[in-house]
This record gives C-alpha cells, sequence and structure tokens, in this order.
C-alpha cells in the first residue's frame, strides 16, 4: 500500500531522488540546537489552539449587559469582545484550557527565542553564511512580541486596555505624523470601539501570516545551509555530522514537539493564567495598580518607568518624552541586534565563512557585549515591575525606581567587563595563544579531519576582534 | 555522497546481545498504554462535562508519555548511526556564478534598452503604489482640534458616575471622586478628579484658586505622560500616582509632577460653586488633557 | 485577651504565613451603650493607660499624635479592632495586628472617646448580603482596586505607602476604612458611597477572599510578573531539561 502511494507520488513529482537526500540528510542533535524547535512547536500549538479560541471570541467594542454565570460581573456593562472571553473561560467545555494553554503558549514561545537567540549569538552561528539567517530570526522575535502584545489586548479586561492606552499614547507622541497615525490605526481619539476588531485582524492574520512566511524562509535557509557544529574531534568546515533524519532525528523532533505540547497543557491546566474576570471589563476611567504587560513587554515598560522626564520643546513643537523611551529606543535596540552580524564583520573585518561555532569563552569581547546588553536588557524587565517589587521586598517605589536607574547604568558594563575578564582567564590569558592551542589539539586527536581545517586557518577573525577588543 | 559509519554509540549495554534493548521496549510499550489511557480518560472527563485541571493534566499525561515513548524508541531501540554530510559551497562554483550574472544582464539589457518605455514602467508602478497608498485614509477621521479640547464647557455641571450633580457639601475634606460634565457620564477624554482639601493649604498657580471652591479642586484624570487613569490619591501627602509608571502629582502645588516620568502638570479644570453648592465648570480646560503630541503647545 | 482577639490573632497570624484561611463573616453587632457609663468608667481607666501618653489627657493631642475630640466612634473602633492602636512606639508604621482588647474593652474605649466630643462618622452598620455583587464589582474597580489591586491584596503607593490587603478585614472594618480613610486612604462619605453602594461594596469584597479560582493554581493573583517567571521557570526550564535529555552534549 505505502509502497504504491510512494510509487504514485514519484511518477508525478520524481522526487525520489531528493526525498533520499532528505531522508538520509544529517542532523546535528546537539541539545542546544533544539531551542529554536521548542519556539517552533509553540509556535504550531498557538495555530491549533488560536484557531479554537477564534471560533469563540467576538471582536466587537459594542456595550452589551452580561448574563452568565460569573456572579460577580451578572448585569455589568461590557464589551461584547470581554463578554466572549467571559464565555469561553465559563461556558465553553474545555474552553479554560485552551485559552491557557494558548497564553502559556505564548510566554514561552517568546522566552523560547530568546534563549534561541542567544545561543546563536555567543557561538557566534549568525557569521557568514548565516547573517540572513539571523536577520529572518531577529525578525520572528519582533513579530511574536507583536503578536502577543495584540493577543494580550483581545479580552479588553481592564489590564489590556490600559496597554492599548499606553501604546495609542505612544503612537500619539511621533513628532509631525504622531496624531495622524494614532488616529488613522485606533480609528478616532481613543478609546473607539472599532480597535479590537483591527486587533485581532492584525493578530490573527497579518502577524501569523507574516510569522508562517519568516518561519518557512528560516526553516528552508537552515535546511539548505544546513547545520552549524561545535567544533570538536573529526568535526571541520566542509562536513556535517549528525543523526539522519529519518528515522532517528524525525522520532526525536516528533517526541520532543510532544513533550512541549504536554509541557504546555501542564501549566495550561494547572496555573491560572491572566484571570480577566477578576481584573473587570476595560473602564477608560480606572486602572488598577500592579499595572503589568506580558514579561516580553516588560522591558519596554521599565524605560517609561525608569526614564526622567524627558520632554523636548522644538521650534515651538513638543516632542514628548515617550516618543524618545518609547519608539526611538525600542527601534535603536532592535536595530542593534538585527544589524549585529554587519557590525561584528565592521568590527573585525572577517570574511571567511564559518560552520563550526564558538563557543563562548572564544571571543571574550562579543561574549562581554552579549552579556552586558543582557543585563541591560533584564534590568529594564524587571523595572517593568518596579510596584510590584517594592510591595515584596516593603520598600518605596521611588527606591526602586532609583536603584534601578542606577543599576541600568552601571551593572551592564561591569558585567560585561567581567564576562570579558572572564573568558579571556578561560582562555589562559592571551587569546590569540589559546585558540592555537586549542587547534594543536585538534590536530592531535583528529587524523582525517586535519587537512580539511588548515585552509581556514585558525580562527582569524576572532583573534583580530580580541585585539581590538582591548 | 554521504559517507555514512554506523557507529553503536557506547551506551553501556546496548549491544546487539538484546536484553536491554527488550527492557527499553518494554518501557516504550508502557509510556503508549499510558497515553492510551489517559487520553481515553480525557474524553471521558470532556463527556462529563469538563474540568479544567483534569483537562490539562490528562492531555500532559497523553502526550508527554506518547512523546517520551517516541523518544526512548528513537534513543533505545534504533541502531545507532552517526552519518556525515558534505556541505553544498556557498558561493556557487564560478563558471555557474558567471552564467547566472550573463543571463541576468542578457535579460536587463532588452529592457533598458528601451529607455522611455522602461522608465514609464517605472513611473507606472509608482503611481500605483501611490494610489494604493490613498485607502488608508478610510481608516479614520483626522485628528483635526479634537485633541485640544474635551466636553467641558462654561456653566457644565459636575456630575459623578451615575450622573447626580455633585456640590460642595458632598465632599468632605480628603475625599476624592471622580466626575464628568453632566450629559457626558463615563467620558475617557472629560473625566476629572475632584478632590477636597483644606482650603488655605492650596498653593496654585496665580488666579488659579479661584478655580478651586471650598478647597474643591479638579484636576484631569488622564496622565500626561502615557494617558492612564491616575487613580490613586494619597490623602496624606495629598499625591496622586498614576498606577501605570508611578508618575506622581502634587496636588496642592496644582498636580505638578513631582516624581516619575511625567513632565507636566495634569491640567486643572477651572469650578465655581453657586450659591445651590452644586459645582459647575467655569470653561473648559485651557490646555490639552492627557499626553502629550507634536502639535501641543 | 478576650476569645475574639484570639481568633483574630490565629487569622492575623494564619495570614501571616501565606495560607488563606476563609474567614467567617461575622456581622457587626451594633455599638451598644457602654454599661460603664463614658466618664470614670473601664473605657476611661483603659484611655489613661493605653491612649493618653500619646493622645494626652482628654483626647486633646500632643506633638506626637492628633487629638481625638471628634474623630468618631468609626475610626476609634477602626484602629483599635484592627490593632493599628494602641502603639508600642509612635514611630513605628501603623499597621494591622492582633487587637490589643477584648470586645467589651473595645466598646469601653469607642464610648469613651466619642463621649469627648461630638463628630466624625459613626460606626457603619453593613449587610453584605443585602448588596448587589455587580454594583460592588464596579464600586470596588472604580474606587478600591486603583489602590488595594484587582483582587484586593494590595499594592505599594507612592513614598513608600502600602495599601493593605483586604483579605483580613471584617465587613465592619471595611466599611470604617471607607468612611474613615485610614492613613493615606481618601475617605468617601455617604453622598459619594451610600449606604447601599456600601453594603454592595463590602459583599465584593469579602468575596475577593476567596474568589474562586477555575483556572488552577493562582499563582497569588499577582498576574503577569508572576507568570512570566513561570513561563520560564517551570515552562521553558522543563523543555530545556527535555532537549538535554534528547540531544547530544558534544
Amino acid at each position: 500500500m505505502i509502497r504504491r502511494l510512494v510509487l504514485w507520488l514519484d511518477d508525478r513529482l520524481g522526487a525520489a531522488s531528493f526525498a533520499r537526500r532528505a531522508l538520509r540528510k544529517a542532523f546535528p542533535d546537539h541539545w542546544a540546537f533544539m531551542l529554536g524547535e521548542i519556539a517552533l512547536y509553540c509556535f504550531v500549538l498557538l495555530v491549533l489552539t488560536g484557531t479554537f479560541l477564534t471560533l469563540f471570541y467576538t471582536a466587537s467594542g459594542q456595550d452589551v449587559t452580561y448574563s452568565g454565570p460569573y456572579a460577580p460581573l451578572a448585569g455589568v456593562r461590557m464589551s461584547a469582545a470581554y463578554a466572549s472571553v467571559l464565555r469561553l473561560s465559563f461556558e465553553v467545555r474545555a474552553g479554560l484550557v485552551m485559552r491557557q494553554i494558548h497564553h502559556w503558549a505564548a510566554l514561552v514561545f517568546v522566552a523560547a527565542i530568546v534563549v534561541h537567540l542567544l545561543r546563536i549569538f555567543f557561538t557566534g552561528a549568525f557569521r557568514r553564511p548565516r547573517e540572513i539567517n539571523w536577520f529572518v530570526g531577529t525578525g520572528l522575535l519582533i513579530l511574536g512580541m507583536l503578536e502577543g502584545f495584540t493577543g494580550y489586548s483581545l479580552p479588553d479586561d481592564l489590564l489590556s486596555g490600559t496597554g492599548i492606552r499606553i501604546a495609542y499614547s505612544v503612537v500619539l507622541s511621533i513628532p509631525l505624523v504622531g496624531t495622524w497615525l494614532a488616529f488613522l490605526f485606533f480609528g478616532g481619539e481613543f478609546p473607539t470601539p472599532i480597535v479590537i476588531g483591527r486587533l485581532l485582524v492584525l493578530h490573527i492574520m497579518l502577524l501569523p501570516g507574516l510569522l508562517f512566511a519568516a518561519v518557512g524562509v528560516h526553516l528552508a535557509i537552515v535546511w539548505h545551509q544546513k547545520h552549524t557544529l561545535f567544533p570538536g574531534p573529526g568535526r571541520t568546515e566542509r562536513m556535517v555530522v549528525g543523526s539522519p533524519l529519518w528515522p532517528h532525528y524525525a522520532m526525536k523532533s516528533v517526541g520532543l514537539a510532544l513533550v512541549v505540547v504536554a509541557i504546555l497543557a501542564l501549566l495550561g491546566g494547572l496555573f491560572q493564567v491572566n484571570p480577566v474576570w477578576l481584573y473587570g471589563p476595560y473602564n477608560p476611567t480606572t486602572a488598577s495598580a500592579p499595572a503589568q504587560p506580558d514579561w516580553y513587554i516588560g522591558w519596554l515598560e521599565g524605560i517609561l518607568r525608569l526614564a526622567p522626564r524627558g520632554d523636548i520643546q522644538l521650534f515651538g513643537h513638543l516632542i514628548p518624552g515617550i516618543f524618545i523611551v518609547g519608539v526611538l529606543f525600542p527601534g535603536a535596540f532592535f536595530a542593534g541586534i538585527l544589524l549585529w552580524p554587519l557590525i561584528e564583520h565592521r568590527i573585525t573585518g572577517d570574511d571567511a565563512p564559518h560552520h563550526l561555532l564558538n563557543r563562548v569563552r572564544d571571543v571574550p569581547w562579543r561574549s562581554g557585549v552579549g552579556v552586558g546588553v543582557l543585563a541591560f536588557a533584564v534590568i529594564l524587565t524587571v523595572a517593568g515591575s518596579n510596584d510590584v517589587l517594592a510591595r515584596f521586598f516593603g520598600v518605596p517605589v521611588e527606591w526602586i525606581t532609583v536603584g534601578l536607574r542606577v543599576a541600568l547604568l552601571v551593572v551592564p558594563p561591569v558585567a560585561g567587563y567581567l564576562t570579558y575578564g572572564i573568558c579571556r582567564d578561560l582562555n589562559g590569558g592571551a587569546p590569540e595563544s589559546a585558540r592555537v592551542g586549542r587547534w594543536v589539539r585538534l590536530r592531535r586527536s583528529a587524523t582525517g579531519g586535519f587537512e580539511e581545517v588548515e585552509p581556514d586557518g585558525p580562527d582569524r577573525g576572532a583573534g583580530t576582534a580580541e585585539r581590538r577588543g582591548h | 555522497m554521504d559517507g555514512v559509519r554506523r557507529q553503536p554509540r557506547a551506551t553501556g549495554n546496548a549491544s546487539p546481545g538484546r536484553p536491554a534493548a527488550n527492557g527499553h521496549g518494554r518501557l516504550v510499550g508502557t509510556a503508549f498504554i499510558l497515553s492510551i489511557l489517559a487520553s481515553l480518560a480525557l474524553t471521558a472527563v470532556y463527556a462529563v462535562g469538563g474540568q479544567p485541571q483534569l483537562e490539562g493534566a490528562l492531555l500532559a499525561v497523553s502526550l508527554g508519555t506518547l512523546g517520551a515513548g517516541i523518544i526512548l524508541w528513537a534513543r533505545d531501540l534504533l541502531i545507532p548511526e552517526e552519518i556525515s554530510e558534505e556541505r553544498e559551497p556557498e558561493p556557487s562554483p564560478p563558471g555557474m556564478r558567471a552564467a547566472a550574472e550573463t543571463a541576468l544582464q542578457m535579460g536587463g539589457r532588452q529592457l533598458t534598452r528601451r529607455t522611455a518605455l522602461s522608465r514609464l514602467l517605472i513611473g507606472a508602478l509608482g503611481a500605483l503604489g501611490l494610489a494604493a497608498l490613498f485607502p488608508i485614509r478610510s481608516l479614520g477621521p483626522g485628528p483635526g482640534r479634537s485633541l485640544f479640547h474635551t466636553q467641558w464647557s462654561a456653566g457644565a455641571r459636575v456630575v459623578d458616575n451615575e450622573g447626580h450633580p455633585v456640590s460642595v457639601r458632598d465632599l468632605e475634606v480628603g475625599s476624592v471622586v471622580t466626575v464628568f460634565p453632566e450629559g457626558f457620564v463615563g467620558s475617557p477624554v472629560s473625566q476629572v478628579l475632584l478632590i477636597r482639601v483644606e482650603p488655605g493649604s492650596l498653593q496654585l498657580r496665580p488666579g488659579r484658586l479661584a478655580w478651586a471652591p471650598d478647597g474643591v479642586v479638579a484636576f484631569s484624570k488622564i496622565c500626561t505622560h502615557a494617558g492612564c487613569p491616575v487613580g490613586l490619591y494619597d490623602a496624606s501627602t495629598h499625591q496622586l500616582l498614576c498606577p501605570c509608571h508611578q508618575s506622581t502629582f502634587d496636588v496642592l502645588s496644582g498636580a505638578t509632577p513631582v516624581f516619575g516620568p511625567a513632565s507636566r502638570p495634569l491640567p486643572q479644570l477651572p469650578l465655581e460653586a453657586r450659591a445651590d453648592g452644586v459645582l459647575r465648570a467655569r470653561a473648559d480646560f485651557q490646555e490639552p488633557v492627557g499626553p502629550g503630541f507634536w502639535d501641543r503647545p | 485577651m478576650g476569645k475574639r482577639s484570639a481568633w483574630m490573632l490565629g487569622l492575623w497570624l494564619a495570614t501571616g504565613l501565606g495560607i488563606t484561611l476563609c474567614a467567617g463573616v461575622t456581622p457587626a453587632a451594633p455599638l451598644t451603650t457602654s454599661p460603664q457609663g463614658p466618664a470614670g468608667g473601664r473605657g476611661e481607666v483603659l484611655y489613661v493607660t493605653h491612649c493618653s501618653s500619646c493622645h494626652g489627657l482628654g483626647g486633646t493631642g500632643t506633638p506626637q499624635a492628633l487629638p481625638l475630640i471628634g474623630v468618631g466612634a468609626a475610626a476609634v473602633d477602626f484602629m483599635l479592632t484592627t490593632g493599628r492602636m494602641p502603639m508600642a512606639d509612635p514611630n513605628q508604621p501603623t499597621l494591622r495586628q492582633p487587637p490589643r482588647f477584648s470586645r467589651a474593652e473595645n466598646d469601653a474605649l469607642v464610648a469613651y472617646i466619642v463621649s469627648l466630643g461630638p463628630g466624625g462618622p459613626p460606626i457603619p452598620t453593613v449587610r453584605p448580603e443585602r448588596g448587589s455583587f455587580a454594583r460592588g464589582g464596579q464600586l470596588f474597580g472604580e474606587n478600591c482596586a486603583p489602590c488595594h489591586g484587582a483582587d484586593g491584596q494590595g499594592a505599594a503607593v507612592a513614598q513608600g505607602q502600602v495599601a493593605p490587603s483586604l483579605h483580613e478585614a471584617t465587613p465592619t472594618q471595611i466599611a470604617e476604612a471607607i468612611r474613615i480613610g485610614p492613613g493615606p486612604m481618601p475617605k468617601f462619605g455617604r453622598q459619594i458611597i451610600d449606604a447601599g453602594d456600601l453594603d454592595a461594596l463590602v459583599r465584593y469584597v469579602v468575596f475577593l477572599r476567596h474568589a474562586p479560582d477555575p483556572g488552577g493554581l493562582s499563582l497569588g493573583h499577582e498576574g503577569p510578573v508572576i507568570e512570566g517567571f513561570v513561563a520560564w521557570l517551570l515552562g521553558l526550564g522543563l523543555m530545556v531539561v527535555a532537549i538535554r535529555l534528547i540531544g547530544t552534549t558534544t
């Protein structure tokens, strides 16, 4: 039966040659290479659960009176969107668990992308020829955050409405065109009943479409370029070593997919997330404390909280402080991440293709920069919950804010410099000789592979970088 | 092309002798049986009405054991195999690259030879793109002057969120209430905080003390930073705090910002109390309420 | 220490340990005129012993503490039953403590201080069961949640002030706090929150104490911050453990 199907397909597609190569493709199965797969399977689960949720969600800001089973809200006026989320949570069988799995999957999705990105960064996997996939991957991170933010906004509860409110104010602050942009996107002055429908279009059509396309490109490029490898005995720039796709890697990957979904199902069933019934319907005249976004928006919320007053008057016009910290700063931050392969190339002048990875210690200056930026982002994320911390530690929120302002300026350089020093020490002081020493070790243990390493020589780029990093 | 090396990985007793493999086989089988049971239980839970915690836990068991079984199968029952495969060279071979370049140029030259036509083509595409941009205008109204005024007007009565007029007598010193212009209860742009303090304690800008009859002072509730409702009033320090970014405003000095990211004071609404004690607005706000924007003076 | 204070102490300790106790709702017993009589009776003795060193003899106030003449029964009863008064040290923050006095002592003290001068709101009578759930939730969202949080567990406000958790307060204490505005809290008079609103609000606050958590573990209703931690540590953490087991390490 299967044989006949295969023959039928090959008669029409002539795919046997491709299939044979694909089935016998070598997949390195280092655990750190599976971080991206976690994100991928979260995305698949998000699409599946999201489809279920869409069937019950009403994207409307129209006023309705709640008459469902949640007694404390009986008779309360609310938007049809919020009422539909309550119905989904309390009346649709398996609705609440689906909603919670969806929310947890979103939180883990972005987290997995971030960890995957850090792995790529610290091991130098973005170097030539993989710059394009770095760009696509960074785009996926931005898309994932936007997707998360639009999703967070859909239930139209008090917390999510406050988030939209802040987003509106940030758009409004853009010089020259801000008021127009805000009015066009929101369909008028905030709040408008139509914005919820527009967010849904973004959340279930435009952004997922872009995500699908970018994921496709991302995977196609990985497939074509083949995975990187950690350096080791017998590892060369020319060859990729791993398990065959069929059946070894395929089974591991399917198993991982199931385990990822299982963990999210566990979270979705046992841990309550975003109890919108507790927050109440959105009401533009109230906001409850503490007010927080989901974690991946925390750093943007944090910079808004930490930034001191910063309105600028320019030729009789106003540039609000939130434009600088809410638009320019994230723009620059993402630009820096996106363009990193080009920035590093500019610094090192390294033009050689690299298929063997760096260890974190191999390029101390890059690792230093990475840890510094990471520390910066973490402090901002912490700042996004300064009011929660204030209550937790029982200190005034002003102290936390001032303390984090200082930490934001002090900790990243210190952490970066320490990382730099530790990496250098691990390399035995002088980085160049340490690298040569490492390659000597390879020379001793790998007999066949040596010739293939030689043309690339010791990692020139990293060495150059090292000198400049002083 | 791919150098296949069959390497039985040295994983203890995973030799072809198979007693261990049998043990693993039993483990994998058990995992699949557990998965089947959990899935059946899941169906049963759903059928009897559903319960979120059971649904999540059973789904997790069902998928988790299935996944674990497959992974164990792949790890312990398949013959371990490590293959190596040659990478494709990144720059294509020189000949191929040159040929592709030529093909591109040959085709392109045919187009660019017709200079006038190709320029017109670019022009047509540009015009089409421009025309396609215009429907964006349909998305919403232009801002106009709408950000510069609210629904407050001279003589508008101050009402609470049930529409009852508020008079000075209703407010004790140390109390706070959210109010609206009559006829616009719940209006997001016109929301105002009415706070009563000891009249002598106010230090407002010249001329604005008259806007606060008997110590009843009114400020726009929309934060001048990012637009959240400034809902936290500390009656002991007379400070207003925004829950979103902790901008803090000092009520006694005219809601000037004293901490946090907000730069501008909350706009003050001119109030008056007629003989009946009912509070009315003397006029609209003197400046735009809410967060800043380009054209804001 | 009376039976009631022992019960309060137990409740306070239990919540201090982070256990959410389902506190029974004790309807407020209307304050009866103290049998001891206002002056010269038990109330005055207690006042002189416990209060006069800061508030002055006769409630006239001292540089250390406010005068008590005319503060009203609600304020005195609130401060005493929540253990905020008397303070061991006038510089300590006014936090909820186990109450110091028995019900009878409490009533005597209230009666004595009220007898010092007229003014201030009386102890409100609340009947939460009569209140409208929806109205209560709405009022809570507008007036209380900005400081005490959507589930009433408290939050930090400016300058180190904390809006405390409402989960330990009795219905009468909730109503008293609304009327008198203790500490940094604004007060809400009858014109802003009438008797029916008060019943509704108290009903909602009492409900929040055992608000159902159909989604599973409540995570302390701490919102997105703790959710982020769980997603990272438990969600992604378990998945990283899984890939460590699935993948190789070389």
